[in-house]
């Protein structure tokens, strides 16, 4: 064994062990408490060092000798605090006779804090030792002899009270008490507890006595653990000898600040978006169905937009107003097309259904209300939008998720400027190089496009939707330009990057789970 | 958008219009083919020849079944579509439909042919069920407006009439059933009666369709009767009808009908409809009828809107292979739908067709090339730098659902009653759980709190978003503001370490803030304040009240702050 490699390792408590155990003379045993008077330390430090050294095996258990301790336990303190069930007996007993009362069992069962088992086993104790009697009809009366047992039982609880005591200090007569009055296993009633306690002695081992020498003879540059700031002043760190730390050890953990997962993976979308030339759009959380809708020319029987599908505030129900001119414009574009070119969806517009509160079910509401303020052209938009949606939750539908959307304007938008726009999506936002444009249906673009890219990790996947907004949307909002409207779809590419394969886990509420994700973006 | 069962082999028999000489066609090709019709592949069975197709568009209901699906890529195939002669008005109609006066009051219009020559296949009446269950179910909006029946022709004895009766005086066994039932009885009892007669809630008079032997065909949109109405595989004689509230969308349906049963084999004969009064195809109808009309859109507007010059003979090429007429002039294209078809409500639906036609591939990508500046909103910027602070002081942030319960927004926050508990709150309630928007953020971060005991402390956590506050004097009944919430939570956690905090945010945000003590529910009286800004109020902090971390089963005391990043931005 290198004993400086040893001796590098050791622990100031393990030097302080290792130091007294040496500087007696060679084969010496120290017991603990010996141990821990000579070496200066309480008994958790020691039994650490002690540990740490029988597992280098510098020292060794000369004797191991087990001795068992009496202590009162809660009951105990108890009896001895008030009565023991015999002295409560015994006392009642003397009281009936005395007062020429008849006592049966089921009286002294009766009586407060007495359960039915102490009261016979007391009884029986009491009987053999013939101190009561049990005479015709159950009643117990005393025959004026003493009881041993009460008195010794109350001898000892004085005495073990005062403190723990060695149960071979005790007589024979009264170790015999003690053990019918200590707790064993199926009965904890008792008010004796025996316990074992375990005394060793230890002596250097060949290894420990070779490293205690070399710790005695390098006598003593003082080892620390912590280079102070008093140690530079002074520059005393020059005396001394620094404990080496056994770095291969896990670190404790800390908590630290960090931005959620998810948000995180948002940041970089937003980020790629704003560097596209993107302006951000903001919008409420409650719409009229006129924005939410109607102004993307969904028909108001629209299947999506049943009861079954949208969220309906209760109150207020509707909004005091929606802005004119834009609702009889969007009114007529509904009833007869107006003038958009269009043959509208031919049904009588409801005024009052556009001004039903919603929680907004879809993103491109924030666009409707960007077009209707007079946006730039050229301009391009983009809202991360929460939306809310009627569906039951499971692990791939939420009530409420993030949508990312928008709308690009200009006279240079077409059917290929759309795709050129795709291509741009696919190439920041998902990395991909290959993208597929598929033919889609949305009720207010026309041509449609659905973007399949394929992703590096993911393979072939939907990225987003997208088309030109029909003039039944833009012409009445006021807006002459061609307009791209567009969506991405970016939960899926969310969760591959979280590592998660629930929807509902992008918004946990376990924190634990919130400190340990990585997400690789 | 609807979700269809088709068989591959029927498919592909309808590709090649031929029932015997169907080609095997790869999943690949299909998949591309499908683009054609914004059809997705959901499903496929390579032992049953099983497909689930998911079918896009909500204006196209002819393509909601495998005849519709064949047709369309049948026309590109050809190059054109090969007329069905029966769309053709004739001299005479062999049958007659005659609707009884006070029609118009209930379920106006009807339109009916018949079909004769193709023997009914399993797969072929599954079809025929599926595409009447779709056109009703969707574009009918649940029979509402449009539903549809099918019958045995030789059991009919013309002319069949559509008139109103009273509920009990016609009885017949309707399809389902073993006995005869009285209209009223199968609104009653009958499966469908519950399903669809709210559709007549209202009705003192109910429709029937009934034959010259007064027969009844069918309590329409209800229920066929048992003897008439009942298709069988090997039946080769069929009567279709439509009846419904809309005239073109009764008559579309028909026709789509109409083609799917030509394109099995059937021979089609019109029914001549002959109603009381005017509608706006005249008073006497023959249907089905192709009764669409033409749209001219300039050349021009097409090739700017695709931005792509095509010229004439592409884009007709392109029309006609997808199924419209056209004639091309003076750099005018009139473009006719087919008579199965009645979507064109404006002439980009012209457009996405010769897109469509030609594939979407044949573009080019070219990138939008004007210059934008991008940038993100006032109140997003604030968020971001009030969220970097957060992070440098060492909160964890979280996010959460926007929709939750008024258990956590309010009454765990003991603000029951009073003006920080209003919410905007859900009508249409599916589970208390999500039935209010948030008007605080407080709970959002306790709702981790109550999960997290055992991830280990101290805990720091906060987060920025949107919330909903009721306000009477907003046109929407409540305005949307962003807020930041943060919290600390540990066994020796006190009001002086989230003041720390909230002191350090707010001098890199450049403001200047006071306390005002604040008698608030949900914070220990004497520990919370008020947080003003320029003598207004944008937030509160303080320690959380021990009776609401009970209620939430908190057993770790909580100090926390809420600021209006919205109303701060404003000062």
């Amino acid at each position: 064994m290198d004993i400086v490699a040893v001796i590098d390792s050791l622990h100031p408590l393990e030097i302080k062990v290792l130091t007294t155990l040496g500087a007696r003379p060679p084969g010496t045993a120290l017991d603990s408490e010996q141990l821990a008077a000579a070496a200066e330390l309480d008994s958790s430090q020691l039994s650490m060092a002690v540990e740490w050294l029988l597992a280098k095996s510098l020292i060794a258990v000369q004797t191991e000798t087990v001795t068992p301790i009496v202590s009162l336990t809660k009951i105990g303190e108890e009896y001895y605090q008030t009565a023991s069930p015999l002295e409560r007996v015994l006392a009642a007993a003397r009281e009936a006779t005395g007062t020429g009362k008849r006592l049966t069992i089921p009286d002294l069962q009766g009586q407060g804090g007495l359960d039915p088992s102490d009261v016979s086993k007391a009884v029986g104790r009491l009987k053999k030792e013939g101190a009561v009697l049990i005479i015709q009809g159950g009643c117990i009366e005393t025959t004026g002899r003493p009881s041993p047992t009460t008195e010794i039982l109350r001898t000892l609880l004085q005495q073990i009270h005062e403190s723990s005591k060695e149960l071979r200090s005790f007589t024979e007569t009264h170790r015999q008490v003690i053990e019918d009055f200590a707790v064993k296993r199926g009965n904890a009633k008792e008010p004796f507890r025996v316990d074992e306690r375990v005394s060793r002695s230890f002596i250097l081992s060949t290894d420990g006595g070779g490293a205690a020498e070399q710790l005695l003879k390098q006598g003593m540059a003082e080892e620390v653990s912590q280079l102070a700031p008093d140690l530079l002043k002074d520059g005393s760190w020059r005396q001394k000898r620094f404990r080496k730390y056994t770095i291969s050890l896990r670190p404790p953990r800390i908590g630290i600040g960090k931005k959620h997962p998810y948000r995180e993976f948002l940041d970089t979308v937003k980020a790629k978006l704003v560097s596209m030339g993107f302006q951000e759009m903001r919008g409420a959380l409650v719409e009229t169905e006129f924005w939410d809708m109607d102004a993307l020319f969904m028909p108001q029987f629209h299947p999506a937009r049943d009861i079954h599908d949208v969220y309906f505030v209760k109150k207020p129900s509707h909004a005091t107003a929606v802005d004119e001119p834009f609702l009889s414009h969007v009114a007529k574009v509904h009833e007869n097309g107006a003038e958009t070119g269009s043959t509208g969806w031919g049904y009588s517009f409801d005024v009052h259904r556009a001004k039903r509160l919603v929680l907004r079910s879809q993103g491109t509401a924030v666009s409707a209300r960007t077009l209707a303020a007079s946006p730039d052209i050229p301009g391009k938009y983009f809202s991360i939008a929460r939306v809310f949606r009627y569906d039951q939750i499971d692990a791939t539908h939420a009530t409420d998720f993030f949508q990312v959307e928008g709308i690009v304007l200009g006279e240079d938008i077409n059917f290929r400027t759309l795709l050129g726009l795709l291509n741009l999506f696919a190439r920041e936002v998902a990395q991909a190089k290959e993208v597929k444009f598929l033919p889609a249906y949305f009720p207010f673009t026309e041509p449609s496009v659905e973007l399949h890219v394929r992703h590096p990790r993911l393979g072939w996947m939907e990225l987003g939707g997208a088309g030109l907004f029909r003039s039944e949307v833009t012409l009445p909002l006021g807006v002459t330009v061609p307009v791209i409207a567009w969506g991405l779809g970016l939960d899926r590419m969310a969760m591959v990057a979280l590592g998660i394969h629930d929807i509902r886990e992008l918004f946990t509420d376990n924190l634990e789970l919130i400190r340990t994700t990585r997400g690789l973006f | 958008m609807p979700t269809i069962t088709i068989f591959k082999d029927d498919l592909e028999s309808l590709l090649t219009g031929d029932r015997d000489a169907g080609r095997d066609v790869s999943i690949a090709q299909l998949e591309e083919w499908l683009m054609l019709v914004k059809g997705e592949l959901k499903g496929h069975n390579p032992e049953t020849g099983e497909l689930r197709v998911e079918l896009q568009d909500s204006n196209r209901p002819d393509l909601w079944c495998c005849e519709g699906i064949a047709r369309q890529i049948r026309i590109k195939g050809q190059g054109q579509l090969k007329p069905y002669a029966f769309f053709a008005k004739k001299p005479e109609s062999p049958h007659h439909l005659i609707v009884k006066p006070g029609m118009e009051q209930v379920r106006p219009y009807v339109a009916a042919c018949t079909a004769i020559g193709y023997r009914v296949t399993q797969k072929g009446l599954a079809q025929l069920i599926q595409t009447q269950e779709k056109l009703a179910d969707i574009f009918g909006r649940k029979r509402k407006t449009v539903s549809i029946g099918i019958y045995q022709l030789r059991n009919i004895t013309f002319p069949v009439t559509y008139e109103l009766v009273k509920a009990d005086d016609v009885r017949f066994t309707p399809l389902g059933m073993e006995t005869t039932m009285t209209l009223s009885e199968i609104l009653m009892v009958h499966p469908k009666g519950l399903e669809y007669g709210s559709i007549l809630a209202d009705k003192s008079l109910l429709p029937i369709l009934r034959d010259a032997k007064d027969q009844p065909l069918s309590f329409p949109p209800i229920i066929n009767s048992r003897e008439i109405g009942e298709v069988r595989v090997g039946d080769e004689e069929l009567f279709v009808e439509v009846t419904g509230t809309d005239l073109p969308m009764v008559m579309l349906s028909l026709n789509i009908f109409a083609a799917n049963l030509a394109d099995r084999g059937a021979t089609i004969d019109p029914v001549e409809i002959h109603y009381p009064t005017d509608t706006m195809l005249g008073k006497r109808v023959q249907t089905p009828q192709d009764f669409g009309k033409s749209k001219t859109i300039r050349l021009k507007a097409i090739e700017q809107a695709l931005g792509q010059e095509l010229g004439e003979t592409v884009v007709k090429q392109a029309l006609e292979a997808y199924g419209y007429g056209v004639s091309a002039e003076k750099g005018s294209i009139k473009a006719k739908l087919p008579p199965y078809r009645h979507d064109l409500m404006h002439t980009m639906d012209i457009v996405e067709d010769v897109a469509m036609s030609r594939g979407y591939a044949e573009f080019t990508p070219v990138m939008p090339a004007q210059f934008t500046v991008g940038g993100l909103s006032a109140i997003e910027q604030l968020s971001d730098r009030s969220r970097e602070l957060m992070v440098g002081l060492g909160f964890q942030e979280i996010i959460s659902n926007i929709l939750g319960s008024p258990d956590h927004y309010s009454r765990h926050m003991r603000l029951e009653g009073t003006e920080w508990g209003q919410m905007v709150e859900v009508d249409n309630v599916m589970s208390l759980s999500f039935s209010c928007l948030r008007q605080w953020m407080l709970p959002s971060l306790l709702r981790i709190e109550a999960a997290s005991s055992r991830a280990f402390y101290p805990h720091r956590l906060f987060e920025a978003g949107d919330v909903a506050i009721p306000d009477g004097t907003h046109e929407l009944g409540s305005r949307t503001e962003t807020v930041l919430g943060a919290l600390i939570a540990h066994a020796t956690t006190h009001f002086s370490e989230i003041h720390s905090s909230l002191d350090v945010l707010f001098y890199y945000l450049g403001k200047e803030y006071s306390l005002e003590p604040i008698q608030h529910p949900s914070f220990l009286e004497g520990r919370a304040g008020r947080i003003l800004v320029s003598g207004k109020p944008v937030g509160v902090i303080g320690e959380v009240h021990p009776e609401v971390l009970e209620r939430w089963q908190i057993a770790m005391p909580i100090v926390a702050f809420d600021v209006n990043l919205s109303q701060l931005a404003a000062l």
